[in-house]
C-alpha cells in the first residue's frame, strides 16, 4: 500500500489540482469548462464524467501501450476515448436523464477534450497503469474543481440557487436584490474564468504566464 | 432558400462557435497571436468543416439512422464514426492539398494536423446530428438536407474565422497595454473574449 | 519472438481487433441500457402532460399517476372527428397538427379534463406546450410550456411555473373572438378574461407562444365544439 501511494505517486495525483492545473496552466479542455457551467449540477456531472473517462482511458492505453502500432497510435487512442465517452453518455441517458439533456452535445465533445489526448500522449504512453490511473484522476479533478467553482458562482449569482435549492433569502429580494441574469449568459463564463486564473496567479506568484 | 439564408446568418453570428458554444477554444487561444496565422487556421477549419459535416450527415442519415442501411438504430456508434471520419479526412485533406496545391499547403500546412482534435469540428457534427431532429418549419436551426449541412458548415467556419481574426487583432494591440500582473497572459485574454462574446450577444435580438 | 509492431499486417490486424472489440462492447452496453433510457424519455413526456394538469409527482410516481389520470389518448382531425381511439401519446412532436391532433382525456377528482398538445416557433427554435381545459371546453385548467433553445433567463422563463400559472382560469377565447394570449409585460390587459402577463425582455418568445396557442386552438376548435354540444 505504501508503495501505491509513494511520494512520487502522490505528487502525480496532486500536481494537476493546483500548480499543473489542466485548465489554468496547461490551457486544455476549456470548451466544455465554459459551456456547461451555467448551473452547478451539470458542472459537477461533467467534471465527474471527465475524471472517470480520463482515468480509465489512461489505464487502458497504458496497459496496451506496448502493443499499439505507432502509425495508428492517435486513431487507437481516439477510438478508446470515443468508446468510453459513448458508454458514459448512455449511462447518463439511462440514469440521469435531466442532466444528460442539459449537457446535450457537450458529453460527446469530451472526446475532443484536449485534456484526454494530452494526458494519453504525455503520460499514459510512457507510464505504468497505476500511475496513469492516478494521473487521470488528478487531472480530471483538477478540471472538475474549476468547473464546480464557476458553476457555483454562476448559479448563485445568476439564479440565486445552488443545485436548484434557493440560497438567497426572500428578504434580500424584498429589499431590492435582483438576480444577475447576465451570469447565466455564456459571456460571463469567460470573464469568470479569467478572474479565477487571475486570482490563482496572484496567489501562486511563482507560476510563469 | 430563405431557410438556408437564415441558417447561414445564424451560424455566423448568433450560434457563433466560439462566443455561443465555446467550441475550438484550445486552438483559438493558442494560435491567435497574430492576424495572419489565425486567418490561415480559420480557413483550414472552414475547409475541414465543409468536408466533414456533410460526410457525417450522410453517415448519420444513410447508415446509422433507424431507417438506414442496416435497419436498426446504430446511433451509439456515431461518436466513434464521427471522430474517425474527422481524423481520417484531416489526413486525407492534408495529402490532397499537398499533392495538388503546394501553395495552399504551405499556407495551411502546420494547422491541418492540429484540426483533428479541434472541438469545433466534432462539435459541428454533433450539433448537426441534434438538429436533424428539429423541424425546419419551426426552427431556423434545423438541418434537413445535404444542402443545409454545407450552409451550416460554411457559416460555422466563417463565424469561427471571424472570431479568431478579431481576437488576434485585439491581442496584437494589447501587447502594448499595461495589464495587471496576475492577469497577464491567459487571464486578460479570457476577459477580452468574454467582452467580445457580450458584444456578439446583441446579435441574439436579430429576427431572421 | 518479439512482435514487430510496425509491420503492415500487424497494424491492420490490430486495428480490426480493436474495432471489433469496441463495436461489440458498445452494442452490448447500448442494448443493456436501452430500456431505462427509453423509459426516461417516456416519463419525461408524461411528466410534461401531468405538469399541465398542475400535478408534479416525484419521478418514480410519474408512470403510475399518469396511468391513473389519463384515461384515453385519441387522435382527432381538424374537423373534430376521432381518427384513432388511442395512440396519441406516440405521435411525434414534429407531427402534431400535421394533421394528427392528439388529445389526452384525463380524470381528476371525478372531473374530465382535456389536454391539448401544441408546437410552435419561438425566437430561436421550437417551443411546445400542453394546455389543459376543463370539461366546459373553455376554461383553462393549467398549462405547461417548454422550449428547445430560448434565451436563458428571458424566453426560457416560459418553462417556469410562475409564467405557466398565469394561464389558470383564463378562457380560451372571448365573445369578440380574441384568443387566449400573452400581452407585453407591464402593458394593460384589455381583455383580462383571455390575457396573461408576459415576460419582460422576452417579447419574441411570447409572440411565438401566442401564435402557437391561437393556431392550435383553431385546429382543435371543431373537436372542442363537438364536445361542448354533447355536454
Amino acid at each position: 500500500m505504501s508503495q501505491l501511494f509513494s511520494k512520487d505517486n502522490r505528487q502525480i495525483l496532486t500536481a494537476p489540482l493546483n500548480g499543473d492545473n489542466p485548465i489554468m496552466i496547461q490551457i486544455l479542455g476549456i470548451c466544455s469548462a465554459l459551456a456547461v457551467t451555467a448551473q452547478l449540477e451539470p458542472a459537477i456531472v461533467m467534471g465527474l464524467s471527465v475524471t472517470v473517462i480520463t482515468a480509465f482511458s489512461n489505464v487502458i492505453i497504458s496497459i496496451i501501450r506496448k502493443t499499439i502500432p505507432n502509425r495508428i497510435r492517435i486513431i487507437i487512442q481516439l477510438v478508446v476515448v470515443a468508446a468510453l465517452v459513448t458508454v458514459v453518455s448512455m449511462v447518463l441517458k439511462a440514469f440521469a436523464y435531466d442532466v444528460s439533456v442539459k449537457l446535450s452535445v457537450y458529453v460527446g465533445l469530451i472526446i475532443t477534450n484536449c485534456i484526454l489526448m494530452g494526458r494519453l500522449e504525455a503520460f499514459a504512453m510512457m507510464n505504468k497503469p497505476w500511475e496513469s490511473f492516478l494521473d487521470g484522476i488528478g487531472n480530471g479533478l483538477g478540471y472538475a474543481w474549476i468547473l464546480v467553482v464557476i458553476g457555483a458562482v454562476r448559479e448563485l449569482l445568476g439564479s440565486g440557487t445552488l443545485l436548484g435549492y434557493t440560497i438567497i433569502p426572500q428578504g434580500a429580494y424584498d429589499a431590492g436584490y435582483v438576480n444577475n441574469g447576465m451570469m447565466t449568459m455564456p459571456a460571463m463564463a469567460l470573464i469568470l474564468l479569467g478572474i479565477v486564473i487571475g486570482v490563482h496567479r496572484a496567489v501562486n506568484k511563482d507560476i510563469k504566464s | 432558400m430563405e431557410h438556408a439564408l437564415s441558417l447561414f446568418v445564424r451560424s455566423i453570428f448568433v450560434d457563433n462557435m466560439i462566443f455561443a458554444s465555446f467550441l475550438g477554444m484550445c486552438s483559438y487561444l493558442a494560435v491567435s497571436k497574430n492576424v495572419k496565422t489565425s486567418l490561415g487556421l480559420g480557413i483550414a477549419v472552414t475547409f475541414v468543416l465543409l468536408v466533414t459535416v456533410p460526410v457525417d450527415y450522410l453517415l448519420q442519415t444513410k447508415i446509422l439512422a433507424e431507417d438506414g442501411l442496416f435497419g436498426t438504430d446504430l446511433t451509439y456508434l456515431s461518436f466513434i464514426l464521427f471522430i474517425a471520419v474527422i481524423a481520417g479526412i484531416t489526413q486525407l485533406v492534408e495529402m490532397v492539398v499537398e499533392r495538388f496545391s503546394p501553395t495552399l499547403y504551405n499556407a495551411l500546412g502546420i494547422f491541418l494536423p492540429l484540426i483533428a482534435v479541434n472541438c469545433a469540428i466534432m462539435g459541428a457534427s454533433l450539433f448537426m446530428q441534434q438538429r436533424i431532429q428539429m423541424d425546419p418549419a419551426t426552427s431556423s436551426q434545423a438541418i434537413s438536407s445535404l444542402g443545409d449541412t454545407f450552409v451550416y458548415a460554411l457559416g460555422a467556419g466563417i463565424g469561427w474565422t471571424l472570431a479568431i481574426v478579431a481576437l488576434a487583432a485585439i491581442r496584437e494591440k494589447m501587447a502594448y497595454a499595461d495589464v495587471p500582473k496576475p492577469l497577464q497572459g491567459l487571464g486578460i485574454i479570457f476577459i477580452t473574449v468574454g467582452l467580445m462574446a457580450m458584444a456578439f450577444m446583441c446579435f441574439s435580438g436579430l429576427s431572421i | 519472438m518479439k512482435l514487430n509492431t510496425n509491420s503492415n499486417i500487424y497494424t491492420i490486424i490490430y486495428a480490426c481487433v480493436v474495432v471489433v472489440i469496441v463495436a461489440f462492447l458498445l452494442a452490448f452496453v447500448s442494448s443493456a441500457l436501452k430500456a431505462p433510457s427509453e423509459a426516461n424519455e417516456r416519463i419525461d413526456q408524461q411528466k410534461q402532460i401531468l405538469a399541465s394538469l398542475n400535478l408534479k409527482p416525484e419521478k418514480a410516481q410519474v408512470e403510475s399517476q399518469y396511468k391513473q389520470v389519463v384515461v384515453a389518448d385519441p387522435i382527432v382531425d381538424t374537423l373534430g372527428n376521432v381518427v384513432s381511439e388511442s395512440g396519441g401519446f406516440k405521435v411525434k412532436r414534429k407531427d402534431i397538427g400535421k394533421p394528427q391532433l392528439p388529445v389526452y382525456v384525463c380524470q381528476i377528482n371525478g372531473e374530465t379534463k382535456y389536454v391539448l398538445p401544441m408546437v410552435g416557433k419561438g425566437l430561436w427554435g421550437t417551443i411546445w406546450g400542453y394546455l389543459a381545459l376543463n370539461d366546459d371546453c373553455e376554461t383553462v385548467y393549467g398549462a405547461y410550456f417548454s422550449h428547445e433553445s430560448e434565451t436563458a433567463g428571458l424566453g426560457a422563463l416560459i418553462a417556469e411555473a410562475d409564467f405557466q400559472s398565469e394561464f389558470k382560469g383564463k378562457k380560451i377565447h372571448d365573445a369578440e373572438g380574441n384568443y387566449l394570449s400573452v400581452v407585453k409585460f407591464g402593458s394593460k390587459q384589455e381583455h383580462p378574461e383571455v390575457q396573461c402577463d408576459g415576460i419582460s425582455g422576452a417579447t419574441l418568445t411570447t409572440n411565438g407562444v401566442n401564435a402557437m396557442i391561437s393556431d392550435y386552438l383553431k385546429m382543435y376548435k371543431n373537436f372542442l365544439n363537438k364536445k361542448k354540444q354533447n355536454l
